[in-house]
C-alpha cells in the first residue's frame, strides 16, 4: 500500500447509524489503520459544521484523501466531494464508505454491525489510499431535444422546451398528435370541452419554429449519453403528401373499405384513407397501409384518381432519420387495462358495455353519436345506466395492484354528463371508496351525487350478463347488506390505466427501468419524479404513473424545465471514473466490447478503445476481461482486491 | 473410413503447392503406441502424418504456441497455417476466432470426421490388461498391435468418455474435410459423469473436490495443453507476470496477487475454480487437461459443469459459430434470472 494520509469522518447520523453502530468505536480502530492520519466521528457530518470540520482536518493534519463513513453515496458522495474539493484535494480522493444503507439500517445486533462498520470503512481507506487525482471530463452538449409522444404531456414539454429557445423534435406513434385527452369530450372537475383546450396546444406546436415535428413515427434505436444522444427514427409513409392535401375529403367518398374508427374506439368505422379527426394536426389524410386494398393502381387507385392535387403517392417509402439531441423526454402515455381480462364483466363481448373511452367519445359533440347518449346495439337513450369503479385497479390477485387514480373523478363526470343528456334517466355508480383528493375535486363528486342524483352504490359488481334487450348486474351494497340486481341498458366500466402498448420496448430501446407495474420508473419516488434512470432521460405523463391532466401538465413543465436546466450549459462534465485499457494485456478478444452496455468500447489496431464520454464506468469490462485488460479508473482490479483483503481480514 | 493417404496427399498438396507454411498433424510416437504432434514444413514429410485412436491431443494448441511464436519474432505470418482437426479441436478453433486470436484466413482446417469411433482412453485399455505398440481404426473396431499378435476390440469398450458422449463428431469448420459426418451419434448420455456425480450431497461432493484439490501439486499441465489458456499473463502467475516495454515500475510495483503460488488447498481450489469460470462458454470438452493430469484430477466433470450450464441456461454451444458473440459477453433480455434470489 502507497503511503497516504487519509482522513476519515464518521457520522453518527443522528440515531439512524448511531442506535446500531458503536460510531465512536469506529473511529477509534480507523485511527489505529495504516495510512489513516486522522479520524473523528460527529452528529452530521454533512451539517455545515461537519463539514467545515472535514475542511479544517484536511488543513490541519496535511490530509491527501479522505474516507466519509456514513449513508449512501447516492446521497452525499457529491457533498463530501465538493467540500474535500473546497479543502484544495482532488474531489476523486473522496470515498464514502456506506455504514447506515448498508450496514446500520439492516442489522440489529451493536456489537457485529460495528465490527462490520469497520470492515466497510477500512476497505474505503485501502481503496482511497488508490485513487487517483482525476479530473471530470468536459462533454460538448447538443442543444435540441428529443420528445417521445404527442399527447398533453409531450406537447406541454415540447412547447415548454421550445419556448426556452431549444430546438425540439415530436416524435408521434400515430397520425396525428393529441393523444387521449383528445377523445375526451369533457374534463373534470370544472367540465370545459377538452378539445377546445387542447387544439390551441396543438395548433402552437405545428407553427412553433423550435419544434419539428413528425408524426406517424417511432423511435427505433437510441445510443451516446447525456448531452449527445443520437436516435433513430422511422418515419412511416402516410402515402399523403400533408404540403398538398387540402383536407377535401374526395378520397375517403371514393375508398371502399371501412374498419373500425380507432379514433372512436371501434364506436365508429373509417375508410382505409382517413382523417383521425377535423382538427388533426397535421392537418393531412393517412392511407392506412394494413387496410388499403394495397397501393396499387391497378386493384383500386381510387382515391388517387379522385385526388385534384394530385396529394397522394402510393411510391412513398418509410423513411430512416438520424438526429443528435442534448435529451429526451419520454412522454409515452397509457392505454386501458383491456376489457378482454374482465371475464366475470362479460370480457368485452357484451354490446352496450363500453369502457371509459368509448363512454368519452359517445358524449362528446365530435363522437359517434355527435354527442347524444345512444346505446350502440339498438341507438335508443339508455334510462338505466351503470357505471363500475375500479375495474382492474385495486386487484392485487387478479389485475392490477395500483390504483388508477383518475376514475373515481372521471366516473362522477360520466355519471354527470349522462344525467346532462339523459335528465330522466338512473345512474348507479358501484364503488369501493371514493378518491376525490385534488383542487376543487370533492366538491364536484358531492354536487353528482346531490344535484345530479347520481345514485352511489358501496360494493363490487360480481357478474354481467346479458338478459333479454337489457345487461343484468349482480352487485353488492355493503352499506345496506344488501344483494343488488339492476337490468341495465348500458354499463360503463372505469378501467384501469396500464403503460401504453410498446412502454416495455421504449425502454429497453432507451436503457430506462420499468417499475412493477410496468410504467417508466422515476430515479427517485420522492426526490427525482421527472428523472429516469438514465442522465438525460426525463419522463412525463401517465407513461410514468396514472395521473389526471393537471398533474400532467405540472410534470411536463417539470420535465421541461430539468431539460432546460441541462442544457443551459455550455458542456456537461461526464465522471471521469471510466474504463481505460492496459494495451500491453489486451488480446483483442472483443469480449468487452459486446458485453460494454453503453456501445462505448471499439477495437483499434487490435486493441480496445474506450469512448470516455459513452463510458458511465460500470465495470462490465473489467468483469469480462479474461486478461485484466481492462480496468475502471479509481475501482481497479488492484483496489477491489485490497478492499476484499480488508473485508476480508 | 477414412483413408490415412488421402491426408498426407491433402498435406503434401498444400505444401508442394506452397499454400500454406506448414501442417500441423500427428506422427507416431518416438516410444510406446501413442501418436505424438508434428509440424512438417515440407511436402516430402507428409507421409510421416499418422491417424489413429491415439491422435487425442488438441492441436489447436499449437496454432496458440505458432501465433505466440509471431507476436514475439514480430514476423509477417504470410501464408496461412494448416492444421489437422478433429470436430472437438476444430471448435477449439472457432472459440479462438470468436475471440480473434487469429483471422480464419490465416488457418486451413483439414477437418477428420471421427466417423463415431473417437479416440482411445489408455486407462480403459490399461484396465482390459492390454498393452500395445500400435493402434489403428478399423470400421466400429481398434486394432490394436500385442506381443501376442493383433487384437481387436470394440471401439466404445475403451473409447474416451468424451467421445462416447460428444454430440457432434464432425469438424463443422473446415477448408477440407475427411470422413462422413455422423453427426447425431451418441453412444452415451451426455454429462453422464456429473449427473451420476450430482445425486451425492453437497457436503459429500464437498469432501470429494477437497480431496481432489489437496493433491494438485499445482504443476499448471492443464494450463499448459489447453489452447484456450492463451493469456500472457495468468490469474495465478502475478509474481512472474511478463514485463513488456509498456509495463510501468507502478505496475510492476502494484501487482494483484489474487492467488499465492503455494499448492495449499484453499489457493488449487481458488486456481481450478477460477480457471473452470474463465474456461465457461469455451471449453470445447476436449478433455486433454484431465488427460494430462499427473494426479488424475477429474477436472472434465468441473468443466462439463459449467458446459452444462450455458447449455441449460442460455442454449450455449461453444465454437458453433466465428461470428457468435461469447457467452459471457452476451446479454439478452429473456437471459434467466433464477440465479438471483
Amino acid at each position: 500500500m502507497t503511503k497516504k494520509r487519509t482522513g476519515v469522518f464518521v457520522c453518527h447520523c443522528g440515531n439512524n447509524i448511531a442506535a446500531t453502530v458503536d460510531v465512536k468505536k469506529v473511529a477509534e480502530v480507523m485511527g489505529t489503520e495504516e495510512g489513516v492520519a486522522y479520524s473523528q466521528d460527529y452528529v452530521y457530518m454533512c451539517s455545515d459544521p461537519g463539514q467545515n470540520a472535514v475542511i479544517q482536518s484536511i488543513k490541519d493534519n496535511n490530509l491527501d484523501s479522505v474516507v466519509i463513513s456514513c449513508c449512501s453515496p447516492n446521497l452525499h458522495e457529491k457533498t463530501f466531494r465538493d467540500n474535500a474539493k473546497r479543502a484544495g484535494l482532488n474531489s476523486f480522493t473522496c470515498e464514502i464508505a456506506n455504514i447506515r444503507e448498508q450496514c446500520a439500517w439492516v442489522h440489529k445486533d451493536k456489537e457485529r454491525a460495528t465490527e462490520k462498520a469497520i470492515k466497510i470503512s477500512r476497505s474505503a481507506v485501502r481503496r482511497a489510499g488508490r485513487d487517483q487525482a482525476l479530473e471530470p471530463i468536459a462533454v460538448p452538449v447538443t442543444r435540441k431535444v428529443l420528445v417521445i409522444g404527442g399527447g398533453i404531456a409531450g406537447i406541454q414539454a415540447a412547447l415548454d422546451i421550445a419556448n426556452a429557445g431549444l430546438q425540439v423534435i415530436l416524435v408521434e406513434k400515430q397520425a396525428t398528435i393529441g393523444g387521449h385527452m383528445l377523445q375526451l369530450s369533457e374534463t373534470f372537475p370544472t367540465l370545459d370541452c377538452s378539445q377546445c383546450i387542447l387544439s390551441p396546444k396543438m395548433v402552437d406546436v405545428s407553427r412553433h419554429p423550435n419544434i419539428t415535428l413528425l408524426t406517424y413515427s417511432e423511435v427505433k434505436e437510441v445510443s451516446g449519453s447525456v448531452g449527445n444522444f443520437r436516435v433513430n427514427i422511422l418515419k412511416k409513409p402516410t402515402y399523403v403528401d400533408p404540403e398538398l392535401c387540402k383536407i377535401c375529403d374526395d378520397c375517403a367518398n371514393v375508398c371502399p373499405v371501412v374498419v373500425p374508427n380507432e379514433f372512436d374506439l371501434g364506436l365508429t368505422a373509417r375508410r382505409a384513407i382517413h382523417i383521425p379527426f377535423a382538427q388533426a394536426i397535421p392537418a393531412s389524410y393517412t392511407l392506412d397501409e394494413s387496410a388499403c386494398l394495397g397501393l396499387n393502381p391497378i386493384r383500386c387507385g381510387k382515391c388517387k384518381d379522385v385526388c385534384e392535387v394530385g396529394a397522394i403517392n402510393y411510391d412513398m417509402r418509410p423513411q430512416t432519420l438520424i438526429e443528435d439531441v442534448g435529451a429526451i423526454v419520454v412522454a409515452t402515455g397509457y392505454d386501458l387495462y383491456g376489457q378482454e381480462h374482465m371475464n366475470e364483466l362479460g370480457g368485452g363481448q357484451i354490446d352496450d358495455v363500453l369502457d371509459g373511452l368509448q363512454f368519452e367519445r359517445l358524449c362528446s359533440a365530435s363522437g359517434a353519436t355527435k354527442g347524444h347518449v345512444l346505446r350502440p346495439s339498438d341507438r335508443t337513450v339508455p334510462k338505466d345506466v351503470v357505471f363500475i369503479q375500479c375495474v382492474g385497479s385495486r386487484d392485487p390477485a387478479n389485475h392490477c395492484a395500483y390504483c388508477s387514480k383518475i376514475c373515481c373523478m372521471y366516473t362522477a363526470k360520466h355519471a354527470s354528463l349522462y344525467k346532462h343528456h339523459v335528465p330522466d334517466g338512473r345512474a348507479y355508480v358501484f364503488y369501493i371508496d371514493i378518491r376525490s383528493g385534488g383542487k376543487g375535486y370533492e366538491e364536484f363528486v358531492q354536487r353528482i351525487m346531490e344535484d345530479d342524483e347520481a345514485i352511489y352504490l358501496r360494493g363490487r359488481v360480481s357478474k354481467l350478463y346479458r338478459k333479454g334487450g337489457k345487461v343484468r348486474v349482480l352487485g353488492t351494497d355493503t352499506l345496506t347488506g344488501q344483494n343488488v340486481e339492476i337490468d341495465a341498458d348500458m354499463v360503463v366500466l372505469a378501467l384501469a390505466m396500464e403503460p401504453s402498448k410498446g412502454t416495455e420496448e421504449i425502454a429497453k430501446t432507451l436503457k430506462i427501468g420499468r417499475d412493477k407495474d410496468g410504467f417508466l420508473a422515476e430515479a427517485h419516488p420522492k426526490l427525482k419524479p421527472v428523472e429516469s434512470v438514465t442522465a438525460g432521460i426525463f419522463l412525463a405523463g401517465c407513461a410514468q404513473g396514472p395521473k389526471d391532466i393537471p398533474e400532467t401538465v405540472a410534470q411536463a413543465g417539470a420535465a421541461a424545465s430539468k431539460v432546460i436546466g441541462l442544457l443551459s450549459q455550455p458542456t456537461l462534465s461526464h465522471a471521469p471514473t471510466v474504463a481505460r485499457v492496459r494495451n500491453s494485456h489486451c488480446t483483442g478478444c472483443e469480449m468487452c466490447v459486446s458485453a460494454c452496455p453503453y456501445n462505448a468500447i471499439s477495437l483499434e489496431n487490435g486493441k480496445a478503445l474506450v469512448n470516455e464520454v459513452l463510458c458511465e464506468g460500470c465495470g462490465s469490462c473489467s468483469a469480462t476481461c479474461l486478461r485484466a485488460a481492462i480496468e475502471v479508473k479509481n475501482a481497479t482490479p488492484l483496489q477491489i482486491h485490497e478492499m476484499i483483503e480488508a473485508c476480508l481480514a | 473410413m477414412i483413408n490415412i493417404q488421402d491426408m498426407r496427399d491433402t498435406a503434401r498438396d498444400l505444401l508442394a503447392k506452397n499454400e500454406v507454411r506448414a501442417v500441423i498433424g500427428y506422427r507416431r510416437g518416438s516410444s510406446g503406441m501413442n501418436a505424438e504432434p508434428v509440424v512438417i514444413t515440407d511436402a516430402a514429410q507428409a507421409d510421416e502424418l499418422v491417424w489413429d485412436p491415439t491422435c487425442f491431443h488438441n492441436l489447436a494448441l499449437y496454432l496458440v504456441e505458432d501465433r505466440k511464436f509471431l507476436a514475439h519474432t514480430r514476423a509477417k505470418p504470410g501464408l496461412p497455417i494448416a492444421i489437422v482437426a478433429k470436430g472437438c479441436d476444430a471448435r477449439a478453433i472457432v472459440v479462438l476466432m470468436q475471440e480473434h486470436y487469429f483471422k480464419r484466413e490465416e488457418v486451413y482446417i483439414i477437418g477428420m470426421s471421427c466417423e463415431g469411433t473417437g479416440v482411445l482412453d489408455e486407462r480403459k485399455l490399461a484396465s482390459q490388461g492390454i498393452q500395445a505398440s500400435n493402434a489403428a481404426f478399423d470400421g466400429d473396431d481398434y486394432v490394436f498391435t500385442t506381443a501376442q499378435g493383433e487384437k481387436r476390440i470394440a471401439a466404445r469398450e475403451v473409447m474416451a468418455d468424451r467421445c462416447l458422449e460428444c454430440r457432434i463428431p464432425y469438424p463443422r469448420e473446415h477448408n477440407v474435410v475427411l470422413g462422413e459426418d455422423k453427426t447425431g451419434r451418441v453412444l452415451a448420455e451426455p454429462f453422464a459423469a456429473l449427473k451420476r456425480f450430482e445425486e451425492r450431497d453437497a457436503a459429500e461432493r464437498w469432501i470429494y473436490w477437497e480431496r481432489q484439490f489437496d493433491r494438485c501439486i499445482r504443476c499448471f499441465a492443464c494450463r499448459s495443453v489447453c489452447p484456450m489458456c492463451f493469456c500472457d499473463e495468468c490469474v495465478v502467475d502475478s509474481i512472474s507476470f511478463p514485463v513488456t516495454a509498456q509495463t510501468t515500475a507502478e505496475e510492476k510495483a502494484n501487482r494483484v496477487r489474487w492467488i499465492e503460488r503455494s499448492a495449499v488447498r484453499s489457493e488449487n481450489i481458488t486456481y481450478h475454480m477460477t480457471r473452470a469460470m474463465h474456461l465457461a462458454g469455451r471449453c470445447v470438452d476436449c478433455n486433454e487437461c484431465e488427460r494430462v493430469c499427473p494426479v488424475n484430477i477429474p477436472l472434465r466433470l468441473l468443466n462439463n459443469k459449467m458446459e452444462r450450464e450455458a447449455r441449460e441456461q442460455f442454449g450455449y454451444e461453444p465454437g458453433a459459430s466465428i461470428g457468435a458473440p461469447a457467452l459471457v459477453a452476451s446479454f439478452l433480455d429473456n437471459d434467466p434470472e433464477k440465479f438471483i434470489r
